[in-house]
């Protein structure tokens, strides 16, 4: 053995160690001690010893080591880079293969609790950046479920003021909002413990889970990517989050357990009952019904939503819906006589009973309408007290749903006839994505007012919004029997869209002429529109022809544009001839000014040009309706208003 | 108890035969001790029964009887003394029948039954008896010849009839911690001595032990750490742990040129047992003595050293030498940093001057006398 005179006591005691390690690994730890032993205040030796253990791969002594250091040298910059190794193992545990990474987790598992505890919390503590604090207090948190009364409260507070110093602490979505809701939340809720947290913060904390959730769900519904099940999953975890804010506040169990066989008309029911269950007066400062209700009129309004648009199959192109006022006709057998809808009376007292009758598209699509009733359920209730109402604003316009609510409210006020309101609503819609709903609904509320004049602008604003990529087929159910009246989920597809601005149109024309004593130029148009779905609204054109066989004579200049119809052309030249009363027919522009048609064998020649120009037309009856219409609309726009007013 | 009673007493139990007779007494033998008022006169009762009834020593006038027990009813006398020694609930109870006994004055001529009914409780294993073993090593001193012939023969039976002993012996440490560490204590006394035919203790022995102690770091401590429930009015004994005898094993090792590894591990448990002492003040773990009495034979085998060459640096590199001096001072080291060693450190510092240089141990001696020199400022 040489002895260096040069070295250091320390420097010898290590290198004797260091040497029979590999020789002798049991008087290398024995040296290891000595020098611990011999130098327990100097760093170098006992983190030399550290990391002999360590690439020895010692487990229990480099823990006890690891330990000695935690406790005498937390200062050391050396010590902290090899705590943040730990601090990083400790959270890609799972997910990795890395020797050292394995060693040093296994290590931690070795330490004491009280020293693990310490390690997170002072890293922690020593941590400048407020996101890993609040990290690897979360990590102590789930590793020491013991230590969650003490700190869970802590992080919450933390996590909140960082969020609100945060850059982008404005938006629910960001990390710390992240931590808080989908980490520490959950982590709480799974203590079966009561916090120290007061009413207010709780309510607080259950305000911004809701915020970060629903703000998630609307963000996901325009992402292709986020399936069903995704969105359901975010659900359950707002549901448990109302579970575990609702267990601290000593909530009804039964208003907020959505686990065991839970559905909506289970839960509306118990809704129901614990509104019964409490005397009048106070219900409605209730922060259980308040929040749990919102809740579920948030969870209803977000189904509804989805089911307005039904996800397609693949290669398809989606329809959404929407909710129109429709058609009559007393003549049909009335829908509302069905014992179905019976029953849905009986269901519950709140529908009023001069509900109008709602219709859908095809059966598949008959949850929008349930999902609407509940939705109308709820808001009903909301409505129902001025402090209920008030404290649901406050979340609401907290929440921002706006968006969510958008859709709803308008369709609620049509519902409920309250078209001012619905009018209101739809003229506040700004969103490109919304304007073709507007025009549509603007049309049908105009329509319904008995404004007619108003409804050509915003039928010819909705035309080149029609989409040219899903073009759909004509709808069958416009119109249905009875005189209460009816609301139609209307698919956005171009020619059920079309179809619905023309029968309105058609309507608004037909139940303007009473302001005008004899308007050829309505019974024109009206020819013109009643051809889209011929025959189903051929009932017009009897009363019409009558009155042109009344008046002797017929101008419509625009015939020869728009008029392509068999039937209706057949109609008019029956008028010509002597059975038909032989009716003054000007329907050639150039024609007209001339030569008088009709007067006895007068001008052969005006004759023959009349019914060149008929077969002309017969020989256009394939052309595509839907096209000549909305051209018709466009150009004839300053003749269609003549109409209308 | 009266005269005539006494002696109807005895007539009654001369009556049942040996080794009945010997259950019957013991349970007087245990009213005896144990009642609320004992006085001497029961205590000699006691004792004549036990050496006439029990232990089949005196005959019914006293005398010695000329033929010790058969193998047979000494077995048998085990068996009862086992029974009813094992069933006796109260620790307290149990200690003071057990030290009556094996007394100090008698436990010499007994030993041979104490011996066989540890091993019984050794091999059953039997708790309760251990406990009481373990108490009365103590109280006589567990360095003391009887406790060294009771480890004797301990060893004896497991280590050298028993098969596989390491297996057997296994748990032995969580069934009767302070039972081992006093056996520990009395088996380091018997290897190691400095006499001429040395006796160095077996591998299986040494295996057996170094498993124990690395795997418990607290045993050498355990019968300090625990209390016995002695008979009212006794004095306590402390007890020595196995500390110092076991290191003296392994740092004469090298120069008695036992270079089995197991040694090294040994070291190495004991050094961890030691930094693991707990603090206490008085320190009481290690008597600096008994580290002091490590000197003399590492001296003499540096005199020999040098008697056989003169040259100073052989000594230096003598390897053996150096291992030793190495081990000791790392363990003088370690101890005296936990503050385990009770007794004159003076002393033995200044026997350290004899020994031949050592880097460490130089360490270790420098850094004693900053810390007197510290202390004394201070």
């Amino acid at each position: 053995m040489e002895i260096d005179l040069e070295q250091t006591d320390e420097e010898y005691v290590i290198q004797r160690a260091k040497e029979c390690f590999k020789t002798d690994p049991y008087s290398a730890k024995a040296w290891m001690l000595t020098a611990k032993s011999l130098y327990p205040n100097n760093f170098t030796v006992q983190f030399e010893a550290y990391l002999i253990e360590k690439d020895a791969g010692n487990v229990k002594e480099a823990a006890k080591c690891f330990s000695d250091l935690i406790s005498k040298f937390q200062q050391t910059p050396d010590l902290w880079k090899e705590i943040e190794k730990v601090t990083v193992a400790l959270r890609s545990e799972t997910d990795t293969d890395d020797v050292e990474t394995q060693f040093l987790c296994e290590m931690f598992k070795h330490i004491s609790s009280e020293v693990q505890h310490k390690l997170l919390l002072f890293t922690a503590d020593h941590c400048e950046d407020t996101m890993e604090h609040c990290r690897l207090l979360l990590l102590l948190l789930q590793r020491f479920p013991t230590a969650i009364s003490s700190y869970g409260p802590r992080l919450v507070d933390t996590l909140m003021s960082a969020e609100k110093h945060s850059v982008d602490g404005y938006y629910p979505i960001n990390s710390y909002r992240k931590l808080l809701v989908c980490e520490l939340l959950p982590l709480l809720a799974k203590q079966e413990i009561k916090l120290d947290l007061n009413q207010k913060l709780l309510l607080k904390l259950l305000n911004k889970a809701i915020e970060y959730y629903l703000c998630y769900l609307g963000r996901s519904s325009t992402t292709i990517q986020d399936t069903e099940s995704s969105i359901e999953n975010t659900w359950f975890k707002l549901f448990s989050v109302i579970e575990f804010i609702g267990k601290q506040l000593n909530w009804e169990p039964y208003l907020i357990n959505f686990t065991l066989n839970w559905s909506k008309e289970t839960y509306w029911q118990k809704i129901l009952n614990y509104c019964q269950s409490k005397p009048k007066n106070n219900m409605y400062d209730d922060k259980q019904l308040l929040f749990c209700l919102s809740l579920f009129f948030m969870y209803c309004l977000n189904e509804y939503n989805a089911s307005l648009f039904p996800e397609s199959s693949p290669g398809q192109t989606s329809t959404h819906y929407l909710l129109v006022e429709a058609f009559t006709d007393p003549t049909l057998p009335n829908p509302m006589s069905e014992p179905k809808s019976k029953k849905r009376k009986s269901d519950t007292d709140i529908i009023h009973t001069t509900n109008p009758y709602i219709s859908v598209e095809k059966p598949d699509l008959k949850a929008i309408h349930s999902n609407f009733l509940m939705c109308v359920n709820c808001w009903d209730l909301l409505y129902s007290s001025e402090s209920l109402h008030r404290e649901f604003l406050k979340i609401h316009s907290n929440l921002k749903i706006d968006s969510w609510l958008s859709v709803f409210v308008i369709d609620f006020a049509i519902y409920r006839a309250r078209y001012d309101e619905a009018l209101i609503c739809c003229q506040k819609i700004s969103d490109n994505n919304m304007l073709l709903q507007k025009y549509i609904r603007l049309a049908s509320i105009f329509y319904i007012k008995k404004n007619y004049s108003s409804c050509l602008e915003p039928i010819l604003l909705a035309l080149p919004l029609l989409p040219a990529n899903n073009p759909g087929v004509l709808s069958n159910n416009l119109i249905v029997g009875g005189n209460q009246r009816h609301l139609h989920y209307l698919p956005l597809t171009k020619m059920a869209m079309l179809q619905y601005i023309v029968k309105v149109l058609l309507r608004c024309i037909k139940e303007n002429m009473g302001k005008h004593d004899y308007s050829e130029l309505s019974i024109g148009h009206i020819f013109v529109l009643v051809q889209l779905d011929w025959p189903q609204e051929e009932d017009f054109i009897p009363a019409l022809l009558e009155e042109i066989q009344q008046h002797r004579s017929f101008q419509y200049h625009l015939f020869q544009n728009y008029i392509i119809n068999v039937d209706i052309m057949e109609e008019l030249t029956y008028l010509w001839t002597s059975q038909g009363g032989q009716i003054h027919l000007e329907i050639i522009p150039n024609l007209g000014s001339q030569r008088r048609i009709g007067t006895r064998g007068a001008d052969k020649g005006a004759k023959e040009e009349l019914k060149q120009a008929i077969k002309k037309q017969v020989a256009r009856s394939n052309e595509k309706l839907d096209d000549l219409l909305i051209n018709f609309i466009q150009n004839e726009r300053a003749l269609l208003l003549q109409t209308l007013v | 108890m009266s005269g005539s009673s006494e002696v109807n007493l005895k007539q009654t139990l001369r009556k049942i035969e040996y080794p009945l007779c010997a259950q019957e007494a013991l349970k007087k033998i245990g009213e005896l001790l144990c009642s609320r008022t004992t006085n001497i006169k029961s205590m000699d009762l006691s004792l004549d029964l036990m050496a006439e009834f029990v232990f089949w020593e005196v005959d019914r006038r006293g005398n010695k009887r000329p033929h010790p027990l058969t193998p047979l009813a000494e077995l048998e006398l085990i068996e009862i003394l086992f029974e009813y020694l094992s069933n006796i609930p109260n620790e307290a109870t149990r200690n003071t029948l057990f030290l009556n006994l094996f007394s100090p004055i008698t436990a010499n001529i007994r030993l041979g039954v104490l011996s066989k009914l540890v091993s019984l409780a050794v091999g059953i294993p039997n708790s309760n008896i251990l406990v009481c073993a373990s108490t009365w090593m103590q109280q006589l001193g567990n360095t003391s010849i009887s406790s060294c012939k009771l480890a004797e023969s301990i060893v004896f039976d497991y280590i050298h009839l028993a098969t596989k002993p390491e297996e057997r012996l296994k748990t032995l440490p969580e069934i009767a911690p302070p039972f081992v560490a006093n056996l520990l204590t009395a088996v380091a006394e018997n290897y190691y001595v400095t006499k001429k035919d040395r006796k160095y203790p077996p591998d299986v022995l040494l295996s057996c032990i170094t498993n124990w102690i690395s795997e418990n770091s607290t045993l050498c401590m355990a019968a300090q750490l625990r209390q016995a429930a002695l008979p009212p009015g006794a004095i306590a004994m402390e007890a020595t742990t196995p500390i110092a005898g076991l290191l003296k094993w392994c740092v004469l090792a090298p120069i008695y040129r036992q270079d089995q590894e197991i040694y090294s591990k040994l070291y190495l448990a004991l050094l961890n047992s030691i930094s693991e002492i707990p603090k206490s003040n008085p320190p009481r773990a290690i008597n600096v003595q008994h580290l002091t009495a490590i000197v003399t034979p590492l001296v003499q085998y540096f005199r020999d050293l040098k008697s056989r060459d003169e040259s100073k640096n052989l000594i230096i590199t003598d390897v053996p030498l150096q291992l030793a001096l190495d081990r000791f001072g790392q363990a003088i080291q370690i101890a005296l940093s936990v503050n385990a060693v009770y007794g004159n450190l003076d002393e033995l510092f200044n026997s350290l001057q004899n020994l031949p240089f050592n880097k460490l141990l130089s360490i270790v001696i420098n850094r004693y006398n900053q810390n007197k020199v510290t202390v004394i400022i201070v």
